[in-house]
């Protein structure tokens, strides 16, 4: 279980986080909504080491995140797909998979890259494995970010505005990727502005609001008239939203087709 | 007195020894100051007192004219006990100087790293060794390795200095021999040569490091086009 227990951050005098608690079990998948700067990739930053804490509590399974020697631990749990892919640009797609699984699982070579090959033909990529990101489009190199995660058999899958940086065609390909993973059971905490794809994975859904999170509900009942949606907040925020039921509505199979 | 090169002839053996000491001591300090711009560039990115150490280190070695710095390690250090002979020496020095010069360019190449790229890394969990030999050098060194290349250049034309610590290396030489042949023309024209050739050879070495280093973008030109247009969605 990731367990967020009053995290505070601040950077100088502005504070990103004032005390946010939360908890994903296994088998969640756990949406977070807000706007541009209510703290909600600063979270996950917070959950996966990349930001240090000024107050509260992060574990991961147990393991301290704050603690140096717990934290390589909890590393190996969890994996994190970033919004701007964050590939390593001089490594071929193969080798962006296999370097952690290398190294920090010390799994032996060929049964990792033969988990690639097979991560990388279920995302459409098969041909790929021996390309550089830097000849990829945007939505292939995400596809990668999202197979070199995976890669790390984590428990728990950090997905920080994957599709922030693409076009509505790649965005839904990378979106139904990620409904595939959700149906399989794969646990996940998604942060993200795809609202519409986010009711239909979620399995919980909380809002961020300057740093505050607001709500904490099932799917359900954070679209429920007398749920979610009675908090003024969040009505002004999804009324904002522009309905991708495009990206939502297509199956898996189209798209990648 | 006509340009005739046959006058070098029975002193050819001698330039030729003088041009493989230089060789020879430049290879070595090329390697050694590699090394050292490298080290020295990783420290000098961090805070703490080892990066500020780093960037001492570069302020003292690069205000400090080369030629003192070769004095005082040769006639300096045997006061205090420490014999180098000049062929090492000149290997130090050089070493010395070119890491000085070569961090500040593999500092650059590293603070030019996209952030999120080692964040990955350290995601993944990768270990900060392994994070420095994996990621950070071989991006760094992609751009850094052609500016790095003109300081190992420099560092060849500098050797020249290490005539004056009794160094039997190609200048010294020619010296030498310029004096017994009274040709000054003809030796030093050897001379020129010598250096062109050996710098030409960094260079050569230089590129084929950096069309290694950015094999991945040989092949395709819109590779770094697209790039920049990836970022436009930063937060």
């Amino acid at each position: 279980m990731i367990a967020v227990e009053g995290v505070v951050k601040r950077f100088g005098a502005h504070t990103v986080l004032g005390g946010v608690s939360l908890t994903v079990a296994p088998g969640e998948v756990v949406t977070i909504l807000g706007s541009s700067g209510s703290g909600k990739s600063t979270l996950i930053r917070c959950i996966n080491g990349l930001e240090t804490l000024d107050g509260g509590r992060v574990t991961v399974d147990g393991l301290d995140v704050a603690d140096p020697r717990q934290l390589a631990q909890a590393r190996r749990l969890s994996a994190t797909v970033f919004q701007l892919f964050n590939l390593y640009p001089h490594m071929t797609v193969l080798r962006n998979i296999t370097l952690a699984p290398e190294l920090v699982l010390r799994r032996p070579k060929n049964e990792v890259e033969a988990q690639a090959r097979a991560l990388l033909a279920s995302v459409g990529l098969a041909g790929k494995a021996d390309s550089y990101p830097g000849q990829l489009s945007g939505g292939q190199r995400q596809r990668v970010g999202i197979c070199r995660a995976l890669a790390m058999n984590p428990r728990y899958l950090l997905l920080d505005e994957v599709t922030s940086a693409l076009d509505p065609e790649m965005t839904a390909e990378v979106l139904a990727i990620l409904a595939r993973l959700a149906t399989q059971g794969t646990t996940m905490l998604f942060v993200t502005h795809e609202v519409e794809f986010a009711r239909r994975i979620s399995t919980r859904i909380v809002f961020l609001d300057q740093g505050r999170l607001i709500v904490d509900l099932p799917t359900d009942q954070f679209f429920a008239a007398d749920g979610g949606l009675a908090h003024p907040r969040i009505r002004q925020f999804l009324s904002k939203m522009a309905p991708s039921s495009t990206v939502a509505g297509a199956p898996v199979s189209e798209i990648l087709a | 007195m006509p340009f005739d090169l046959t006058v070098l002839t029975p002193h050819l053996d001698t330039l030729l020894a003088g041009a493989l000491l230089t060789a020879g001591v430049c290879a070595l300090g090329i390697a050694a100051a590699f090394a050292l711009a490298t080290a020295l560039g990783v420290l000098a990115v961090g805070g703490g007192w080892a990066g500020r150490l780093a960037r001492l280190y570069v302020d003292v070695f690069r205000n400090v004219p080369f030629v003192v710095q070769v004095f005082f390690l040769f006639y300096g250090l045997p006061e205090v006990g420490v014999y180098i002979d000049a062929f090492w020496t000149g290997v130090l020095a050089l070493g010395l100087v070119g890491g000085a010069y070569g961090s500040d360019v593999v500092r650059s190449g590293i603070l030019a790293i996209e952030p999120g790229v080692v964040e990955a890394a350290k995601v993944g969990g990768l270990s900060r060794p392994a994070i420095i030999r994996r990621i950070v050098l071989p991006i760094a060194l992609r751009t850094a390795i052609r500016p790095l290349g003109s300081v190992f250049v420099n560092l060849v034309l500098s050797s020249s200095i290490l005539s004056m610590i009794t160094l039997d290396e190609v200048t010294g030489t020619a010296r030498g021999v310029a004096s017994e042949t009274y040709r000054p023309f003809e030796v030093y024209a050897f001379l020129l040569a010598a250096y062109a050739g050996l710098t030409y050879a960094v260079s050569l070495g230089i590129d084929a490091l950096h069309r290694r280093l950015n094999r991945h973008m040989a092949d395709n030109g819109a590779a770094r086009g697209a790039a920049p247009g990836a970022m436009e969605g930063t937060a």
